[in-house]
């Protein structure tokens, strides 16, 4: 690998991300109208600033969630090899299982789970 | 096999263990601050005399994590530095609602560092960096209330963020270029096309954010003042002190094919870090991003002594490490107990500060002198060791150049000492009653201070446990 070859591989890469601009920009026949800068939601028309605050609640939701997502991902591939692992693999899961159950503990302790 | 897995695992489970003692004990139990500060510190002493006994040399999982001795060491001197941040945390920690939420925090840190230290697979590495900075930006913002420090954080996130994708750039095209992750496979297969020196110049730079090198070094200063202060001192010591300990390794034994490449940059970046470090620290007049300065110009210290790159120098990394902990947190420990009571920061403040708390004063003079490299302390064997280690290879520009700048950090170290002992004040710091964990804390600073210098088994153990070429 010369460094030709990076030089090449660095303007590839930057024609690649900026092409797809420039070409979009080129192509496409735009309209701009006040509609269209509103942000979608759910398809009736928009009410207010978008700059309001949100309730911080949603956010801790979705912090809880990640904690199981993370261990639904990792529960599938341990699933496959249980068995070939053995007693080892039920040790190592516990663990696992305890780890994230004591994060999912201190975020009910703290209230974490109750609308405010 | 299981038991190979306690004994060389020992040190991060010592800390995982006590990580979880202080989860469960702030979800079951409803305990005083002071009595949890007293459990963690005395968990953390504990913890640092564990670190001394039963290790062994080994390898788990495929060559992944790596331990012997010189790890071993390593961890130990941040186990050291966490018991003192943490002894001297307790003047501003009394106070806060989040206790065990801070120590949980710091000791995840921690964790991060010791896996990184151990780390044989870049992907290791890469995990340990993130465990390592990402509850950092957390322990910045730990002031709630003042909106200093949630800047910090920002800033904090924000930079390591960046630092964290060229260092993910870097390890993608260098395991696109060689076709392995791990250390010991990837030495042979570097030959020094200009592909991995592309990929070496990433993953560098990736290491300077973290022990902020001067072209990447801006993050530091406006985080170092908005943090709190034992926030401060960790970042400044035991974050920036275990990545260099892994960027030593990693360049002594990854990188060692293209080591003609990498002294020269090293030689120029370690230049360019103490003349900037330093040229700024001169005109600071908060005392955090003063330090903050000083640790810069410290770093261009220990680049000089990288550059060696024989025993010496990693000996006199390490030894050097040893000795900036000392003298950091006990300059750190002053500050810390004058913010937490007074909530003053600025060097103005410290005017007549020897009248009214002549203790405290001894204790920053002497950390200061440490720092500035004055001889009967410690900072001026850890300098000479550096300055000698970085001539071993005949280059003697860059040691010139750093003598040069010897000279010129003693005129902003001693301005605070001539603050501190000349100055006359019309409002004084009043006079701090130093709690009794300050007081330990500061005892094991100076003392260190003194003797590390001094007693050379201590250079002479590290030493032997380093390695070079």
């Amino acid at each position: 690998m010369g460094p030709v070859a990076l030089l090449v591989l660095t303007i590839a890469a930057i024609l690649f991300s900026a092409g797809g601009i420039l070409v979009s920009k080129f192509l496409v026949r735009g309209s701009v109208n006040a509609q269209k800068g509103q942000p979608y939601e759910c398809g009736i028309p928009s009410e207010g600033s978008p700059w309001n605050q949100f309730n911080v609640g949603y956010y801790l939701f979705a912090l809880l969630f990640l904690i199981f997502d993370v261990e639904l991902i990792f529960v599938y591939p341990w699933a496959v090899v249980v068995k070939k692992v053995g007693i080892m693999a039920l040790v190592e899961i516990a663990i696992f299982f305890f780890i994230l159950f004591t994060g999912f503990l201190y975020a009910h302790k703290k209230g974490a789970l109750k609308w405010m | 096999m299981l038991s190979d897995f306690f004994i060389l695992m020992k040190q991060e489970l010592v800390i995982m263990v006590i990580i979880f003692v202080l989860l469960l004990l702030k979800i079951g139990a409803d305990m005083s601050n002071e009595k949890m500060m007293n459990l963690a510190n005395g968990l953390l002493l504990l913890n640092l005399a564990a670190g001394f006994t039963g290790n062994q040399p080994g390898v788990l999982f495929n060559e992944m994590y790596v331990t012997n001795p010189l790890i071993v060491l390593e961890k130990n001197i941040l186990n050291l530095g966490t018991l003192i941040i943490s002894l001297q945390s307790f003047s501003w920690l009394k106070k806060h609602d989040h206790v065990p939420e801070f120590y949980v925090l710091l000791l995840c840190t921690l964790l991060g560092m010791f896996f990184m230290i151990s780390s044989g697979n870049l992907i290791l590495f890469y995990i340990g960096l993130e465990l390592s900075s990402i509850p950092l930006a957390t322990m910045a913002n730990f002031d709630l209330a003042a909106k200093r420090s949630s800047e910090a954080a920002m800033k904090f996130i924000m930079s390591s963020a960046f630092a964290s994708g060229l260092l993910l750039f870097g390890i993608s095209l260098l395991y696109g270029a060689t076709g392995t992750l791990t250390f010991s496979e990837m030495t042979a297969l570097i030959t020094g096309s200009p592909l991995h020196i592309f990929a070496f110049v990433l993953l560098l730079a990736g290491f300077a954010f973290k022990i902020s090198v001067v072209p990447f070094h801006l993050w530091t200063a406006d985080v170092y003042e908005g943090a709190p202060v034992a926030v401060t001192s960790w970042l400044s010591v035991v974050s920036k002190g275990s990545v260099l300990f892994v960027f030593v390794s990693v360049l002594y034994t990854v990188f060692k094919p293209i080591a003609g490449n990498w002294y020269n940059m090293l030689f120029l970046l370690s230049v360019v870090t103490i003349l900037i470090g330093n040229l700024f620290a001169i005109r600071q007049n908060n005392i955090k991003r003063f330090l903050a300065f000083s640790s810069i110009a410290q770093i261009g210290f220990i680049l000089v002594g990288i550059t060696g790159s024989s025993q010496v120098s990693s000996a006199s990394v390490v030894y050097f490490v040893l000795i900036y902990v000392f003298s950091n947190l006990a300059a750190f420990g002053v500050v810390a107990l004058v913010s937490a009571v007074t909530g003053r920061e600025q060097v103005s403040d410290y005017k007549g500060f020897y009248k009214t708390n002549p203790v405290l004063s001894w204790v920053l003079t002497i950390a200061l002198f440490s720092l500035a490299g004055v001889p009967p302390t410690a900072g001026f064997f850890g300098k000479f060791f550096l300055l000698m280690a970085g001539a071993g290879k005949g280059n003697y520009i860059p040691i010139t150049i750093a003598a040069l700048n010897m000279i010129l950090s003693f005129y902003y170290y001693l301005r605070i000492v001539k603050a501190v002992f000349m100055d006359a004040n019309e409002q004084p710091i009043e006079r701090l009653t130093i709690p009794a964990y300050s007081k330990l804390a500061m005892f094991i600073c100076v003392a260190g201070i003194l003797i590390t210098g001094l007693a050379g088994f201590v250079y002479d153990y590290i030493y032997a446990l380093s390695f070079g070429f």
